[in-house]
């Protein structure tokens, strides 16, 4: 199977120089999947957590959007219980012009920025606009347990 | 092709499901939402019309193995159920259906149901006589089975 030239350089940058906080490398068996760790942004209340995720390109990409989603267990208003992730670039406002290295960007700008007015997991989005300091406490006590 | 990882094929059949599926005879869902690996689900079928199985909702518990898609998912039903592909302890044997006999990456939990709703309205088992309404097979893991078969 092979991959197109697209993929291939992608691939050869990330693993050469990922982002700070960032890493992403390809499955043996399938290196459309990637297994992808991203560390907490300083000063969120995922500092010092590193959560794994794992992305994979459709056979459409890059005219439609990588598949991503947290296989660390996190509590944010803008990621559910399966890890799904709702961020905008993932859906209607993906661009060919993006890469997987801006998704995983916006994705580590997401954990510096929780969005309870867009919420996925509708639990975590009302506790976090009731009780914000719970929610963050919440947040860093799950990010000690799961993410470390 | 693209080959879709495991995750991702059960997220979208996730989303798929959460819809509604066709006419609503068949559905299926996560056991439990907060399941990340997406190892145990739940399915009904509605009896078809104009068999012996009509007005029943059959509850089905399925168990995507970690070779899922490559590989059947397992499927037992909890309903007692007449039905020659299923056994006395309610799994249904692949092997005895003969639309998904040889199983295909591309077969989905959709395809299951619908073909076990259409195997009930084949000619040959649409009359079968079934057991009382409201019975059920006794418990099975599905877990350890599934570890035990290596799917």
């Amino acid at each position: 199977m092979s991959l197109p030239k697209r993929i291939l350089k992608e691939t050869e940058r990330l693993m050469a120089d990922s982002p700070p906080g960032i890493s992403a490398a390809p499955k043996d068996d399938n290196l459309r999947h990637f297994d992808v760790t991203v560390a907490g942004p300083e000063s969120s209340p995922y500092e010092g957590g590193v959560f794994k995720l794992e992305l994979f390109l459709p056979e459409e990409y890059p005219m439609n959007p990588p598949k991503v989603r947290f296989l660390t267990k996190i509590y944010h208003p803008n990621i559910d219980k399966l890890g799904r992730i709702c961020l905008d670039i993932l859906k209607d406002k993906w661009s060919p012009a993006l890469q997987i290295r801006t998704v995983l960007l916006s994705i580590q700008a997401l954990l510096g920025a929780p969005n309870p007015d867009d919420p996925l997991a509708n639990d975590v989005a009302q506790n976090w606009k009731e009780d914000e300091k719970g929610a963050i406490a919440q947040a860093k006590e799950w990010t000690r347990v799961y993410a470390h | 092709m693209a080959k879709v990882p495991r995750s991702f094929r059960l997220l979208s059949e996730l989303e798929h499901g959460e819809k509604g599926i066709g006419d609503g005879s068949c559905s299926y869902g996560l056991k439990d939402s907060d399941d990340i690996a997406m190892y145990e689900w739940n399915g009904t079928v509605l009896g078809p019309p104009h068999s012996a199985y009509e007005n029943r909702i059959f509850s089905l518990s399925i168990y995507c193995g970690d070779k899922y898609p490559d590989a059947p998912p397992l499927v037992k039903f909890e309903s007692r159920i007449n039905l020659p592909c299923v056994n006395q302890q309610g799994l249904v044997d692949f092997a005895r259906v003969a639309s998904i006999s040889q199983w295909k990456r591309e077969f989905t939990l959709e395809t299951v149901l619908v073909e076990l709703r259409r195997d009930m309205a084949s000619p040959a088992n649409r009359k079968t006589a079934q057991p009382a309404e409201g019975t059920e097979f006794p418990p099975l893991d599905l877990a350890a089975l599934a570890k035990q078969r290596k799917v």
